[in-house]
């Protein structure tokens, strides 16, 4: 598999030509001896460029052409040309820039073998490094010399975000977005500016968000009373005296009690309740009494007649602790005098029984009692009114909600911003309502205000729309706590913010370093990781019960778990990520240890375990990922070797053509082991080119069932688990397949880096930033691949510290 | 005082007639409504299944009224009266047309717009205004809510949807605006309580009353947040913010018009969902139950229903097909794999019959729930191995309120575009509009 010793196209980069009006002088790409001498020097140390690298400052003409001219033009030439890719039109380094896309296309096939195709006459891979290496350098130069930072669109919080800068914020972890319509994704992640909409759904959403946590933060004086409803047929009866009756009411056909045995929580005046109607009968209406400790407190008359109950109430004072509730029927009367009359009909009859029929039962209160507030409260509600006027109000709101709006809004706030807050207290106020349901409207109104919904940049006001800026200190803070945390600044990086020495390199190293070890980075495992290696779609797999009677949701969870704490290790013990591909540990319970066959592991809780032996270790090899890759029935090769292509080389397959062609429009169906089906398949023309690169990576995984159980046999056939790679490097079996990948580091490394700097920008990674990719990747393998390097120098780089203004580059 | 809506079903069983019900919304009193004369209305609903159908069970032989119901169809004998099969209907612009595999994603967002999408991971998503939401832009002000989006499945949530295509556009085929898919919610509980209220039983009316008006001036402050950020903001930023003008724009009004949206004090609500049932048969009834009470209740009049996202490769162990429906649809014309099929296209059709026929037994002032509504149930997709967009399998129900007729198979030249069909059904609801998508004029025949 040659093609990976070289840089081959980023796999998330857009192929966006120049822009029509920049041209790069020929002299920019004219580099000095001793400039290209320390390049060499450089790449020589990283150990992986090749020598056709010495090829870099020679001009098209020179050097890319005479191949190109051997060895495509015969069928890439003119109108009519193979795949619409001319390539003759091409006659200067300038031109092969600015048609970037095509070359783009030129390097990824000459370097991965796929160009020319099998029967043309083949290049020597020493010729193939050698264009190949010529494109990429000039194409990743010219991209250098863009220096584009970028600008990331106006983001709102998804729903993870949302989350924990409610819980950051107020202590309350409520998870009110769990009951938000799902996020949507593009480049593979669900924090894309461009991508994550608003709708009048998500904003009524936000509304009712923002009610509860208001609520959850801030308790009202008045609301230690409480409205305490039970349903009649959740009551006790004197034996003997009726029944439930219909959908939870009760009759009560002789004289007798519906019976609550209510805890009241302190002592207080409380409202007993109850909803009832009578059957009538006699003279008088039913009568209902009601009851504490069987005491009569008060008795009334239930005129409320047949199937439209009436509601009764009663308040009193009631020590705190179990008390004995009970509403009494207490006039029953039967006339058994009266026959009835047979001519009458049933509803023409004078009724002859009384009985009265309850609904519900409810206990209010106590009233008169002040509710203690939240620690959350008392940390926010800093200052209250002084006395009962206007001004003494919004003096006090002014004092709580001018540094809750800076919190929530994640930077200094105006007078205006905080005025229209207090506002909202003021209302209260005017409404007859407590200053704490004041604030609490000030809270909601700042929570589904613009400025704390959106990630807020705002864009430099200059005449030239194209100028970039440094972000401000709090912008910054803000991009770095939500690539780490998925949350909001803390107040350590607010505090650096403030004192303006965040952009300080001594001090942003420092703060990276204490974000990666608070245990809120765990929401980069959960968020990153689990987009990037698709942990997240665990949810949504059903393998088939009678084949995998062992699958169950405990054991779901426990494989997402798995590789969500192998993620976070190798955060917090900031190991190399090549251990990504390898590791040897992992963490396992009992459940996932037995799955796994390893003995010596009980109970549910997770525990680092040391790996030996070819079976396991890294993520490949995880079931969590395994059986993502798998259909309900079976593996997928495709599936897996579709998955490491796109996520750990960056190299992703061209997608399947359109209106997949009828495999064999006469014959039956194909027969056979999977894998003798799947080479059946791989003959057609068609489909070769593609599943020569995907399947062979799958067969090495087929060891594995489809919810990663090892097995030696797929039914009646034995597991092959050899391969050959394009470009003819063979392995058998996992072991040796993540060797392989393993040479492949700088394609990892790339992949990895590309797919970083999109989660932490929040954007589609343009060409212009494939010069900050590169960089990235140089620093990294400077550092020993140790994860904390690849978090660093994302946060270092241009397109994470500085924003374009409007405009693009297009 | 206390308003509890569970125990309904003694009262109505009693009585043996309709009874006021405690109100969930503002309350208000049954005279005022009985006064209120009641027109004829039409509502608009689309279900979409994913991944194409088995053919040859699905259209019938022969055209005209009294055709045989094809296999798939057999469920719905007993609405057969109440629904006609159209052949031939296409959505051209579903097709590759030049832009390579991701014909699930294109298929879903093209269902109701009949626009070619943009290929993009997430800069520059372009579809077009769907069917239902011209609707709703033109008749949304009618009922509280101006549409309803469900779906048994959440959008992805990691990774690639479909060969470069954002997952935009796989999961959604409802779109408000070319760049904005309209989100769809997939637990029954929350329409249930988005529309009828959460059952708290602190809450009065004067409680209510006392938070709309707090919601009102949370919006006018946030406004003026929004205002004052936009000037900060460049052009494309301020795209992203005008949808957050619409959302506090929407529920600005609703919140105005509250009163004038009262619900139908006569209806019956059934209980309140527990959340997602695990079997998905259940899951789309209970759905289609909620969907049905909006309607009946007149709380919208526009639908798009998802039973799944296209390339769902979800199996359906409750009726033994324990493979991926995706991985089924790439059957290579293997019997055992579109016999399968086969039964999955029953069993949704079996769903679709159960909300049919619930429809046809709610009777309104004049004809029945069914009668008045215009139901079209189909794919994007033909066949799931060759990825075909033309030759769709579609059915509308309903009787678009005595507009429509039904009971009938229609055969339309092939290449016929569905977006025609969506013209008529919206000049059935009065919004007369020239084109949608590619169309090029009204559907024949039908109506």
């Amino acid at each position: 598999m040659k093609y990976i010793k070289l840089k081959t196209p980023l796999c998330s980069i857009k192929r966006l030509g120049l822009a029509a009006g920049i041209t790069l002088p020929a002299v920019l790409l004219i580099f000095s001896a001793d400039a290209a001498q320390v390049r060499k020097k450089k790449r020589s140390a990283e150990g992986s460029m090749s020598s056709a690298m010495k090829m870099v400052s020679v001009s098209y003409e020179k050097s890319a052409a005479p191949l190109v001219a051997k060895y495509c033009l015969a069928c890439h030439t003119g109108a009519k040309a193979a795949s619409g890719v001319s390539l003759d039109k091409f006659k200067t380094t300038a031109q092969v820039i600015k048609g970037r896309d095509v070359w783009d296309r030129v390097a990824e096939n000459v370097s991965g073998g796929h160009m020319p195709p099998v029967g043309a006459p083949r290049p020597t891979q020493a010729e193939r490094d050698k264009l190949s290496a010529w494109i990429q350098t000039t194409l990743s130069r010219a991209d250098c010399d863009l220096k584009d930072p970028g600008r990331v669109t106006l983001r709102r919080l998804n729903r993870e975000e949302y989350n924990n800068t409610v819980r950051d914020l107020f202590g309350v972890n409520i998870r009110p977005a769990d009951e938000f319509p799902s996020d949507d994704v593009g480049y593979g992640f669900d924090n894309i500016g461009d991508v994550l909409s608003m709708s009048p759904l998500l904003m009524e959403k936000y509304l009712n968000a923002a009610e509860k946590v208001s609520r959850a933060v801030i308790v009202l004086p008045e609301s230690a009373t409480m409205t305490k409803h039970f349903q009649a047929a959740q009551a006790a009866q004197t034996p003997g005296s009726g029944q439930v009756y219909g959908d939870g009411f009760r009759i009560l056909a002789s004289n007798g009690e519906l019976i609550l045995n209510f805890d009241f929580p302190q002592a207080g005046e409380f409202e007993l309740r109850a909803r009832a109607f009578q059957q009538r009968a006699g003279t008088e209406a039913a009568k209902m009494s009601f009851r504490i400790d069987g005491k009569d407190i008060k008795t009334v008359d239930v005129t409320a007649g047949a199937y439209s109950p009436a509601n009764f109430f009663v308040r009193t004072s009631v020590p705190a602790g179990k008390h004995r509730y009970a509403v009494a029927f207490i006039n029953d009367f039967y006339d058994s005098t009266t026959p009835p009359n047979p001519k009458l009909s049933k509803a023409e009859q004078k009724p002859r029984d009384r009985n009265l029929i309850v609904e519900n039962l409810e206990v209010v209160g106590p009233f008169g009692v002040k509710a203690l507030p939240s620690e959350m409260q008392k940390r926010i509600v800093v200052a209250t009114p002084s006395e009962e006027t206007a001004a003494a109000w919004s003096a006090a709101a002014r004092k709580v909600l001018k540094p809750l709006a800076g919190r929530a809004y994640r930077r200094p706030v105006t007078n205006a911003e905080v005025e229209r807050l207090v506002k909202c207290v003021t209302l209260a106020q005017n409404n007859g309502e407590t200053y704490e349901r004041g604030i609490q409207i000030a809270i909601q109104a700042a929570l589904v205000s613009p400025n704390f919904l959106f990630r807020v940049e705002v864009d430099p006001r200059t005449s030239n729309p194209k100028a970039e800026r440094l972000l401000n200190p709090y912008e910054l803070a803000s991009r770095l706590s939500y690539f780490l945390w998925s949350s909001t600044p803390d107040e350590e990086l607010t505090a650096s913010a403030a004192k303006g020495d965040l952009e300080k390199p001594a001090v942003l190293e420092q703060q990276i370093k204490r974000m990666l070890k608070d245990p809120r980075s765990k929401a980069l495992s959960e968020n990153f990781a689990g987009q990037w290696l698709m942990l997240r779609s665990l949810n949504n797999v059903s393998p088939n019960p009678d084949q995998f009677p062992t699958f169950n949701d405990t054991l779901r969870k426990s494989m997402r778990t798995e590789t969500e704490m192998f993620f976070n290790a190798i955060v917090q013990e900031d190991r190399p990520i090549l251990d990504f591909i390898d590791g040897k540990f992992t963490y396992l319970n009992e459940p996932l240890a037995k799955h796994y066959g390893i003995g010596g592991i009980a109970g549910e809780n997770f525990r680092r375990v040391a790996l030996t032996g070819d079976q396991r270790g890294g993520i490949l090899t995880q079931a969590s990922i395994l059986t993502v890759t798998s259909n309900p029935t079976r593996t997928s090769p495709v599936k897996r070797g579709k998955w490491v292509l796109e996520n750990l080389l960056g190299t992703p397959p061209p997608p399947p053509p359109p209106g997949i062609p009828e495999l064999d429009k006469k014959g039956g169906p194909l027969t056979g082991s999977l894998r003798q089906r799947m080479e059946e398949h791989r003959k057609n023309p068609t489909c070769a080119s593609c599943h020569a690169r995907m399947d062979p990576i799958g067969f090495g995984l087929e060891n594995f069932d489809a919810v990663g159980r090892w097995r030696a046999k797929d039914g009646e056939f034995a597991i092959d688990a050899s391969g050959t790679l394009p470009g003819g490097k063979s392995f058998n079996g996992p072991g040796q397949l993540k060797t392989i990948l393993k040479g492949k580091k700088d394609l990892f490394v790339r992949c990895l880096s590309e797919k970083m700097l999109t989660y932490g920008l929040g954007r589609g990674l343009e060409n212009y930033d494939r010069c900050t990719v590169d960089t990235i990747m140089k620093s990294v393998a400077k550092n020993n691949y140790r994860f904390s390097s690849l978090i660093a120098a994302v946060v270092e780089s241009d397109p994470f510290r500085k924003r374009r203004g409007q405009g693009d580059t297009k | 005082m206390i308003n509890q809506p569970i125990p309904r079903r003694t009262f109505l069983r009693g009585v043996g007639t309709v009874m006021a019900l405690p109100m969930l919304e503002a309350m208000l009193p049954l005279s005022a409504l009985a006064s209120s004369p009641k027109k004829r209305i039409n509502r608009m609903a689309f279900i979409f299944v994913p991944n194409g159908v088995h053919m040859p069970a699905w259209t019938p032989t022969t055209d005209g009224p009294n055709f045989e119901l094809p296999y798939t169809l057999e469920p719905l004998k007993n609405v057969r009266s109440d629904f006609s099969v159209l052949t031939g209907l296409t959505q051209r612009h579903a097709f590759a047309n030049g832009d390579g595999g991701g014909d699930h994603a294109r298929s879903t967002s093209c269902w109701l717009t009949g626009v070619h999408i943009k290929k993009t991971s997430g800069a520059d998503i372009k579809a077009g205004i769907s069917a239902d939401q011209l609707a709703a832009q033109k008749i949304g002000h009618l009922t509280k809510f101006p549409s309803l989006e469900i779906g048994c499945e959440r959008g992805a949530q990691a990774g690639n949807c479909d060969s470069g295509y954002s997952c935009a556009y796989s999961s959604s085929i409802s779109w408000r605006g070319e760049a904005t898919p309209v989100a769809k919610e997939v637990d029954p509980r929350l329409v249930f309580e988005r529309m009828f209220g959460n059952g708290d039983p602190n809450e009065t009316a004067e409680s209510r009353k006392k938070r709309d008006l707090y919601r009102k001036s949370i919006l006018d402050s946030v406004m003026e947040d929004a205002n004052s950020l936009k000037s900060q903001l460049g052009i494309r930023d301020q795209q992203k913010l005008e949808e957050y003008f619409t959302g506090v724009r929407e529920i600005e009004l609703r919140l105005a018009r509250a009163e004038s949206f009262n619900r139908d004090q006569r209806i019956y609500l059934g209980d309140r969902p527990a959340g997602i049932p695990q079997e998905r048969g259940e899951h789309v009834r209970l759905l289609g139950d909620m969907m049905i009470l909006a309607f009946q209740a007149d709380l919208t009049r526009v639908c798009t229903f998802m039973i799944a996202n296209d390339g769902s490769n979800s199996p359906y162990k409750q009726i033994g097909v324990a493979e991926g429906h995706h991985d089924l649809s790439h059957h290579g014309r293997d019997a055992v794999k579109q016999e399968k099929i086969r039964q999955i296209n029953r069993f949704h059709m079996q769903q679709l019959a159960y909300i049919l026929e619930k429809m046809k037994s709610i009777k309104e002032d004049e004809g029945t729930l069914l009668d008045n509504s215009m139901i079209v149930y189909g794919a994007g997709i033909s066949d799931g191995d060759r990825h075909n967009h033309d030759d769709l399998p579609i059915l509308i129900a309903g009787k678009g309120g005595g507009s429509m007729k039904a009971g009938h198979h229609i055969t339309y030249p092939n290449n016929t575009p569905m977006t025609n069909l969506f013209l008529s059904m919206l000049d059935r609801v009065g919004v007369h509009a020239e084109t949608l998508g590619d169309s090029t004029g009204k559907l024949q025949q039908l109506f």
